[in-house]
């Protein structure tokens, strides 16, 4: 295998890499039974998050995770910075790179920022999600989970419900569940499930055709107000439509499916209040796999600061 | 006056192999006349090759294989390169035009180059003829500084600046009510309102076709109904005021069955435009967010690349034209969502016509002379108000046996956001020949 530099999109990597990386993710989590939660295997390197969207879960993921690994993490914070008076994404990279930054974790409104970056530095740079594009780390954390969970991603029914044309997690975490041989099915308002999102992927109409294609996990999306300038459904009709209201979610623990949502969750929209309290809900479990996803993604790139 | 031979050239419209007498001076009784009727002034004399006497100490032009053709005009010129003062500009995209056969092109106004006033058009009009090897015939605003909230006076740009279309370059007119009046008042004067076809409530904040390169980068997709519903307004428009409506940029295939129907009626005085990046790239050709390949609107389906050309070989596209657009190196290097549309064409506008047109047999040399001379120069330089009657283009030589590689020897204008980059075309230009 040779060394990686840039985690960018799950696409770009080969099979033998995505499951390298969800076995050490295995023993990353291990460390996390210790007294002592710490490697370290990245002592002496550097890590800048660079965050120009906001982010609790991923930011603090990533940050844990570097710091498990011993290594210096550094928090850019955009709002505060020259990007502010307008300065450009290279000059900004440029002005963090003569700081020999070793890795950069970017999350950015605008798609296809973080391939940008990878080409002008030589540090690696992990996307942490880049507008409706890719979000690799929450795919392999979501594979991880359901590994974790099933023994095996293999054969599992996975549908993916709501917002997928503004979703980068759709993309990315589809794009793994198939790679490791899920079957993965879209459900969600006709606005937001462009045609051109099936190829490879099962068009579901709506919960009862959910149901009857018997999933083994139900995988909610955030609706994302923040990324939709104009009313792509009727919001009042959302839950009811599309969400998992208290009926379904008493046939979903009668099948024992598995609840995930990539978070945060929109309470009363995506699910309800009833539903994070269930046993198979498994979005804390997502958190907790995040950091040791993340580790082990830190730890499969190879900047080319090093040689 | 000197006359100038050209020997044993291939008169590209019908393949036969001629001599010409290239004579500055001879004005009247043309043996060449252009589709349209028109005779071509400054020969004086054509015959079979090898027939024609030639004085001694004349100036020859030895052409054996080489075609004679008019020289092309362009209806779509941004000539504004960003950092760059007006006159480089201006003199920048002389150049460029003349090296790829173009003697002639219509420049839309930009922020650069407002064309909303007398004086601004009389400034750039003397630094272009200052600067410009080839001729350069602006455009006036629709709305003043093409904010589209009020007319330009166009009474004032078309009797006394000579304006004879209007345009408000990139932006659409979205002030209906504005452009509804415009075009009520400025039929009568005979104004040709040149309009990029688009709803911006669709199409802002979009970067690409909806389809699944849109779809796979995360890209915000512009539908074709947006323009088509801009085309269907404009026809409506035309056809409600009587005034003439030049379509420019048409990239879709309903817009081109629209344009057909509209023309068969003959209830609309319209014209139509493509860009030659429309004709040959899909938006698959963006691959992993290559910036190059972002245009406005944006590259569409093969379906629509094929219906356009269909139309321009059936007539209801009228003209291909460049966009030329240059951009900076850095900008281009920005991600696809912050880097500027458009691409640069001039330099190698008819090597790249010919060598994806004309040569794989998509078009005809006569097809390519209606869509990039005769017509374009029709609709841009009329001569005395007269429907189809034009300004006559010069006449060029084009070696179509010339390789070369597409690179910043081969691009004069500035910049270097051309996806031909690297490639090889066919063909090299000589104009002007006197």
């Amino acid at each position: 295998m040779n060394p990686r530099k840039d985690l960018i999109t799950v696409e770009s990597l080969s099979d033998e890499e995505i499951y390298t990386i969800l076995e050490s993710a295995v023993a990353m989590k291990e460390i996390f039974t210790k007294s002592v939660k710490k490697v370290p295997v990245l002592k002496g390197k550097s890590v800048l998050t660079l965050f120009y969207e906001p982010s609790t879960r991923t930011r603090s993921s990533f940050e844990v995770a570097a710091h498990r690994l011993s290594a210096d993490v550094t928090t850019f914070s955009v709002s505060t910075s020259s990007v502010v008076k307008g300065e450009s994404i290279h000059d900004t990279i440029d002005t963090l790179m003569s700081m020999k930054m070793d890795y950069i974790i970017v999350r950015h409104k605008n798609s296809g920022i973080p391939a940008v970056i990878a080409g002008h530095c030589n540090a690696s740079v992990i996307n942490a999600g880049d507008g409706a594009h890719a979000h690799p780390s929450q795919a392999f954390l979501d594979a991880f989970t359901i590994r974790e969970h099933y023994g095996s991603v293999e054969g599992r029914r996975v549908v993916i419900i709501g917002d997928i044309l503004h979703s980068r997690v759709a993309r990315s975490t589809s794009c793994i569940l198939r790679r490791l041989g899920a079957h993965v099915a879209f459900m969600g308002p006709g606005s937001l499930v462009p045609p051109e999102a099936h190829t490879g992927v099962k068009r579901l109409e709506d919960w009862d055709a959910v149901f009857a294609w018997k999933p083994d996990v139900i995988y909610l999306l955030r609706v994302q107000n923040e990324r939709i300038d104009s009313p792509f459904f009727p919001a009042s009709d959302y839950h009811a439509a599309f969400g998992v209201t208290e009926q379904r979610l008493r046939r979903i623990e009668g099948e024992g499916m598995v609840l995930m949502h990539p978070g945060p969750v929109n309470r009363g929209v995506e699910l309800c209040d009833a539903a994070t309290e269930y046993g198979n809900c498994l979005i804390c479990n997502q958190v907790e796999n995040g950091i040791a996803a993340r580790m082990s993604i830190l730890y499969h790139l190879t900047p080319a600061t090093l040689s | 006056m000197i006359k100038t031979y050209i020997t044993h050239a291939v008169w590209a419209p019908d393949g036969r192999a001629v001599d010409a007498c290239l004579d500055p001076a001879a004005e009247q009784a043309s043996p060449v006349i252009l589709p349209g009727g028109i005779p071509l002034p400054g020969v004086s004399c054509v015959a079979p090759a090898g027939e024609m006497p030639i004085p001694q100490h004349a100036r020859v032009l030895p052409a054996h294989g080489k075609l004679l053709l008019p020289a092309l005009y362009d209806l779509h010129t941004n000539i504004e390169i960003p950092g760059r003062s007006k006159r480089e500009c201006i003199m920048r995209a002389g150049e460029a035009a003349v090296r790829g056969g173009v003697w002639g092109m219509l420049v839309l106004p930009s922020p650069a180059f407002c064309f909303d006033n007398g004086a601004a058009l009389d400034s750039f009009r003397a630094a272009a003829e200052e600067r410009s090897v080839a001729d350069m015939t602006p455009a006036g605003c629709i709305s003043r500084g093409m904010q589209g909230n009020e007319q330009a006076p166009y009474a004032a740009l078309a009797l006394m600046r000579g304006i004879h279309i209007l345009s408000d370059g990139e932006t659409f007119p979205a002030n209906l009510p504005m452009l509804y009046h415009a075009m009520q008042y400025a039929a009568d004067l005979g104004l040709i309102f040149a309009v990029r076809a688009d709803t911006p409530a669709l199409s802002a904040r979009t970067y690409a076709h909806p389809g699944t390169t849109a779809y796979r980068l995360g890209l915000t997709p512009c539908p074709p109904c947006a323009e088509e519903i801009g085309t269907a307004t404009l026809l409506r428009l035309a056809e409600a005021t009587g005034a003439r409506l030049h379509l420019q940029l048409v990239s879709t295939a309903e817009s081109v069955r629209m344009i057909r129907r509209a023309k068969e009626s003959g209830r609309v005085r319209v014209t139509a435009e493509v860009a030659l990046q429309h004709l040959l790239y899909t938006h698959e050709d963006i691959g992993d967010y290559n910036t190059v390949f972002k245009t406005v609107p944006p590259l569409r389906d093969r379906a629509d690349c094929e219906a356009l050309l269909e139309g321009v070989k059936d007539g209801t596209i009228d003209c291909i034209v460049s966009a030329h657009t240059p951009c900076t190196p850095f900008s281009k290097k920005q991600d696809f969502i912050t880097a500027p549309a458009g691409m640069v064409w001039l330099d190698i506008m008819l090597p790249a016509l010919y060598t994806k047109l004309v040569k794989p047999g998509l078009l005809s040399w006569a097809e390519l002379m209606q869509a990039c001379c005769l017509k374009p120069a029709a609709i841009a330089r009329p001569r005395e108000q007269e429907e189809g009657a034009y300004i006559a283009p010069p006449l060029m030589l084009f070696d179509p046996a010339v390789e070369f590689t597409v690179d910043e020897r081969s691009l004069t204008c500035g910049t270097l956001n051309t996806p031909l980059t690297g490639e090889r075309l066919c063909g090299s230009v000589t104009l002007p020949l006197q």
